[in-house]
């Protein structure tokens, strides 16, 4: 109850700002992206992982969620979060929960987002998920997702039961107070509902792929 | 309250443009940190017909790759009251490349380095920002945001949104 009536004035405030900022925004506008509740789309995609095999969604789809993450080698925001996206991934992926991390970005456009840097760095990193190629980009468009790195967790149910950041603080590991991702990954994997459905930061924009 | 003048001010005075000192414009132009208050204040401060805010980093290719139409569009409408707010993404380590690289672009006057909790920053600006950079927005001269978007801008929907933005106060005037 206490949440709802928290929920209803975070709302209420951010309507407030959003008014005070201006009104109809004409301009194209981000994707609508997946809305709490929803189901992953294009589960059966088979996408080549850093090993070579393609995998899917679906494949590593684990009994207690499943957690999809938008990254990418070269953005500094994923690489400042990187440590510590590889330490929730290989302890959750062991605990129940699907990891599977996913490049969207066109390395037409930025190099160092190809598929060997992809493998050297799943390598020096000891990345024990799949990390795949997307490579049409189609997958990140039909999340809706807008930004690396940006994390999608399904619950057992395979419903969004998170969507957001990893945590409060990309630059000092040091100073988070708010560990998003984590905290919705211990709801998820109790079956509880998580508290934060949604969470923002700053990152890179998607290099998408242009559209076949 | 004061504190309250006091951002206020801040937010005017760089409004303003003030032109930096000899040694801030050998590195570049003056970059200060600002809060999402502190830059909503600088494009609520009086004296411009419309504003066009950009957030951008050093290290994001389409910031880099649309700076140059931002730039052209700014030049081109400043005389007719088109006031410009530049806010770097970039971390506090950064700031010197981010200086160099507003020199290179030209830029004379002074702009930001984000500052403060993202979530805030990002929903402060627009709640439909996802957060990806870089993020263009076009207020007319009462701070109605009358344009948004995000990633690499089309310096076309740009221009025409800055002169809806300045046309915005001549027909509220002219209605009023």
């Amino acid at each position: 109850m206490q949440l709802r009536v928290l929920d209803r004035w975070v709302f209420g405030f951010w309507t407030a700002l959003a008014v005070m900022g201006g009104g109809p925004v004409k301009a194209q506008e981000a994707p609508p992206g997946l809305a709490p509740g929803d189901p992953a789309p294009m589960t059966d995609v088979k996408m080549k992982n850093v090993d070579g095999r393609e995998i899917s969604i679906a494949d590593v789809q684990g009994t207690k969620g499943t957690l999809v993450i938008f990254s990418c080698n070269a953005c500094p925001w994923a690489k400042a979060w990187e440590k510590r996206i590889v330490a929730l991934g290989n302890t959750w992926h062991k605990k129940g929960v699907g990891v599977i991390v996913v490049n969207s970005n066109d390395p037409d456009k930025v190099a160092e987002d190809d598929y060997a840097t992809m493998q050297k760095r799943a390598k020096q990193r000891g990345i024990s998920y799949p990390y795949v190629v997307d490579a049409t980009s189609d997958v990140a468009r039909a999340f809706g997702a807008a930004h690396t790195p940006e994390a999608f967790l399904f619950g057992a149910d395979g419903k969004l039961a998170y969507h957001g950041t990893i945590d409060d603080n990309a630059k000092e590991p040091g100073k988070v107070k708010t560990r998003y991702l984590e905290d919705a990954l211990r709801a998820v994997a109790a079956g509880r509902e998580v508290a934060v459905k949604e969470t923002k930061a700053l990152g890179c924009s998607i290099k998408f792929r242009p559209k076949a | 309250m004061l504190a309250a003048a006091g951002i206020a001010a801040a937010g005017i005075a760089l409004a303003a443009g003030a032109p930096a000192s000899g040694a801030a414009r050998r590195g570049g132009p003056v970059i200060r940190p600002a809060t999402a208050r502190q830059i909503l204040a600088a494009v609520r401060a009086p004296g411009a017909r419309a504003v066009v805010l950009n957030v951008w980093a050093t290290w994001c290719v389409p910031c880099r790759e649309e700076f140059p139409d931002v730039m052209r569009i700014v030049a081109a409408y400043r005389g007719r009251g088109l006031r410009p707010v530049l806010v770097s993404a970039d971390f506090d380590d950064q700031v010197p490349a981010a200086r160099r690289f507003l020199r290179e672009q030209g830029v004379d006057f002074p702009s930001y380095l984000k500052s403060g909790d993202d979530m805030e920053f990002i929903n402060a600006l627009s709640p439909r920002w996802s957060g990806a950079l870089p993020a263009t927005f076009v207020y007319d001269g009462s701070g109605r945001l009358e344009y948004f978007h995000e990633g690499r801008v089309p310096p076309l929907d740009l221009e025409r949104a800055v002169q809806r933005a300045l046309g915005n106060i001549a027909g509220r005037k002219k209605g009023a």
